[in-house]
């Protein structure tokens, strides 16, 4: 068994300390005995989604996040290819925004990739805040991090979870990111893994799943500081202030 | 003299003072005061100054780059008017003037060694008019970082020309700050360091000025300082590293910091490549400005890194070493800090939130942390609010560290159960706790 990485662009999307979701996924899988590697792609890199177990895609400033998009819908059927395949996709931030149709902005209108459906426009100001978030795919809550201008609109889509504390897609609808298939989309920074590693094995396992074609069950691992550090967010901010800010 | 000018100098000196003997930091309320009791008090303060002023901006080194230029042109003899305490913003810098005003309300100053946070300089800038700007660096803060350094480029913009005959002291190693000085109509001077010093490290430490800000291409660099300092060039549109008006050789570093600048060999005894472009950028504004600064290196010599910049202290039997890290940048400068003195050591790494922190604290995952395993550390505790994450944040590079929400017992513990040499870096809001308890450890041993 042999799981690999692909981490598109880091050299362009690079914010809110995306690398900590792959120093995760790898030590999670070497703490195991399951070989991992992670391969970094260049925006000038050919990709072969055959190859790849779990794709990582992160956030970027708005001007590198337009350059991303150009060059991810010469690749968009490959892609789309994978997801629909159970490819295991996870997708923070300016990534969650572009898996969908488009991105609208005041002035501005960029194509997505059309791999969920989903839309997401600019609102009145950002949205700020740490979150804690209830997924029924969990039974730990989710805590991160969240800073977007976009609202994101998930259609019919399931979301990711209720949100217990923060903003989530749009500030209004309670709900925080999109489940489609094996692919997670959310606005949960942090980095989001190491804080919810019960979320890192999850992807890990779905790989492993759809690699073997077996039902896999993934040797526990002493999370006590992980889960201390989760406990933390939610103690303060849930219990404390009921909803954000 | 106006009777409201003179009310406004007594009621901040009278502020200013009692701040001071309760201990707390008065110096934002003074200059509040003084601009809401006379609204000109710093145009004309200003105007009094007899030669030059200076104001220092850049995410990374303003406090000690402007405490250095100041304890420079002191050295030449001269009276300054500064903000030591790096109070940045528009009350800060009010009250530097009006503290340094004899009782008369009049200024006896021949220079202004100014620190402004980039953010502010639109709203002081109109109040009076700098010589020189001395632009250190832009790196990725710790705030809240969406598109934040164009922003703080926009800001820096608008400033310089608001003030068309200051003369920019740049960085040419950053090229984020080198394009705005050349792409400015105001008259710029750089320095920097030409040669390659570092051998090429295998970081994957994330460079800010990575696209040339120019047309969009990605920059090729013949080498890097640190982050996105080196020698830089444009591959489609030709921009690349000015040349270098004061350009620093043959550097060591180490216990002690050396370089030559203009055939003079000058040290000091602290650590820190990037102490190298603070000391640089200070030396190059006093010769932009005339000065023949001849006792430099004796000013060097007695200098006392103060407010938490690597900052000494002696508690009973342990050296502690005080050190502010608020950005990745300035992280993986301190680690380098660390790395350089070979005997053990123990070292607390505090990290808060709070809003002058920046909120958002996923930018430790942006620090090369790993490199602590080739840093001789005897053993790592974490503190502060966010004391989980950084444990966390360790793990995953595979250092162990212990874990004590409270600065002040972490420090205890240590100072009990260490070996002597105690490193303790901070972010912002937890510099001036952590040097109070520091303060006061040192004073009850003694
Ligand atoms: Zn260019």
């Amino acid at each position: 068994m042999k799981l690999t990485i692909g981490h598109l662009y880091p050299d362009l999307l690079n914010l809110y300390g995306d690398r900590g979701n792959i120093q995760c996924l790898m030590k999670r899988c070497q703490w195991r005995g399951i070989e991992a590697e992670t391969v970094e792609f260049r925006i000038e890199d050919r990709i072969d989604f055959s190859e790849l177990d779990i794709v990582l895609l992160g956030g970027g400033s708005d001007r590198e996040q337009k350059l991303v998009c150009e060059k991810l819908q010469t690749i968009q059927k490959d892609f789309k290819a994978y997801v629909e395949d159970n490819g295991v996709v996870i997708a923070v931030c300016g990534g969650y925004q572009l898996l969908g149709n488009y991105y609208k902005t005041g002035s501005d209108f960029m194509e997505g990739l059309k791999l969920v459906d989903l839309y997401t426009e600019q609102g009145d100001g950002r949205l700020i805040d740490n979150v804690v978030i209830k997924s029924d795919l969990f039974d730990r809550p989710v805590v991160g991090f969240e800073n977007h201008g976009g609202r994101t609109y998930i259609k019919k889509n399931k979301a990711l979870g209720k949100v217990l504390y923060g903003f989530g897609n749009d500030g209004k609808s309670d709900e925080e990111g999109v489940v489609y298939k094996n692919v997670i989309g959310t606005y949960l920074h942090g980095p989001l893994l190491p804080k919810n590693p019960h979320v890192a094995d999850y992807l890990i396992r779905n790989a492993l799943e759809r690699q073997t074609g077996q039902k896999i069950s993934l040797e526990p691992l002493d999370d006590r500081q992980e889960i201390e550090a989760n406990q933390y967010i939610i103690d303060r901010f849930v219990k404390s202030s009921g909803k954000g800010k | 003299m106006k009777i409201r000018r003179l009310l406004a100098v007594w009621t901040s000196k009278i502020i200013g003072t009692a701040c001071r003997l309760t201990g707390r930091q008065g110096v934002t309320l003074a200059g509040q005061l003084a601009i809401r009791i006379y609204p000109g008090i710093l145009k004309e303060l200003s105007q009094e100054v007899r030669e030059k002023i200076f104001v220092v901006c850049g995410t990374n080194g303003k406090t000690t780059t402007n405490n250095l230029l100041c304890s420079a042109i002191e050295a030449e003899g001269k009276k300054v008017v500064c903000n030591h305490t790096g109070s940045n913003m528009i009350n800060g810098v009010v009250s530097a003037f009006v503290l340094s005003t004899k009782l008369n309300g009049k200024l006896d100053a021949d220079y202004a060694c100014i620190e402004i946070d980039e953010a502010s300089t639109v709203r002081i800038l109109p109040h009076f008019a700098p010589d020189y700007m001395v632009l250190t660096n832009l790196f990725r803060d710790q705030l809240d970082r969406y598109g934040e350094i164009d922003i703080t480029m926009d800001l820096l913009r608008k400033a310089m020309d608001m003030a068309p005959e200051m003369t920019v002291i740049v960085n040419g190693d950053d090229s984020l700050s080198a394009y705005l000085a050349m792409e400015s109509n105001n008259d710029y001077r750089t320095y920097g360091i030409g040669g390659q010093v570092i051998e090429e490290e295998d970081t994957r430490e994330i460079r800010e000025g990575q696209f040339c800000k120019r047309c969009g291409e990605k920059l090729s660099y013949h080498f890097y300082h640190y982050s996105q300092l080196g020698d830089y060039e444009c591959p489609n549109c030709g921009f690349k590293r000015p040349p270098l008006d004061f350009d620093a050789k043959n550097i060591e570093v180490g216990s002690r910091l050396s370089f030559e600048i203009e055939g003079k060999r000058i040290s000091a005894g602290y650590r820190g490549f990037y102490n190298v472009y603070n000391i640089l950028a200070a030396y190059a504004a006093c010769r932009c400005a005339g000065m023949e600064v001849k006792n430099f290196q004796k000013m060097l010599d007695e200098f006392n890194p103060q407010n938490g910049r690597m900052e000494n202290f002696r508690i009973g039997d342990t050296d502690v070493i005080l050190n502010l890290a608020k950005n990745p940048a300035g992280f993986n400068q301190n680690i380098s800090a660390v790395i350089q003195d070979e005997s053990l050591k123990d070292l607390i790494i505090v990290i808060n939130d709070n809003d002058q922190d920046g909120i958002d604290i996923s930018w430790l995952w942006d620090v090369d942390f790993d490199r602590f395993k080739d840093a001789n550390v005897n053993s790592i505790t974490v503190s502060g609010l966010r004391c989980q994450d950084m444990r966390l944040r360790l793990k995953y590079v595979d250092i162990p560290s212990r874990l004590d929400s409270s600065v002040e017992g972490a420090i205890r513990e240590r100072l009990e159960n260490g070996i002597g040499n105690l490193y303790v870096l901070v972010n912002y809001t937890a510099l001036f706790s952590t040097r109070n308890v520091l303060k006061k450890m040192e004073e009850e041993k003694i």
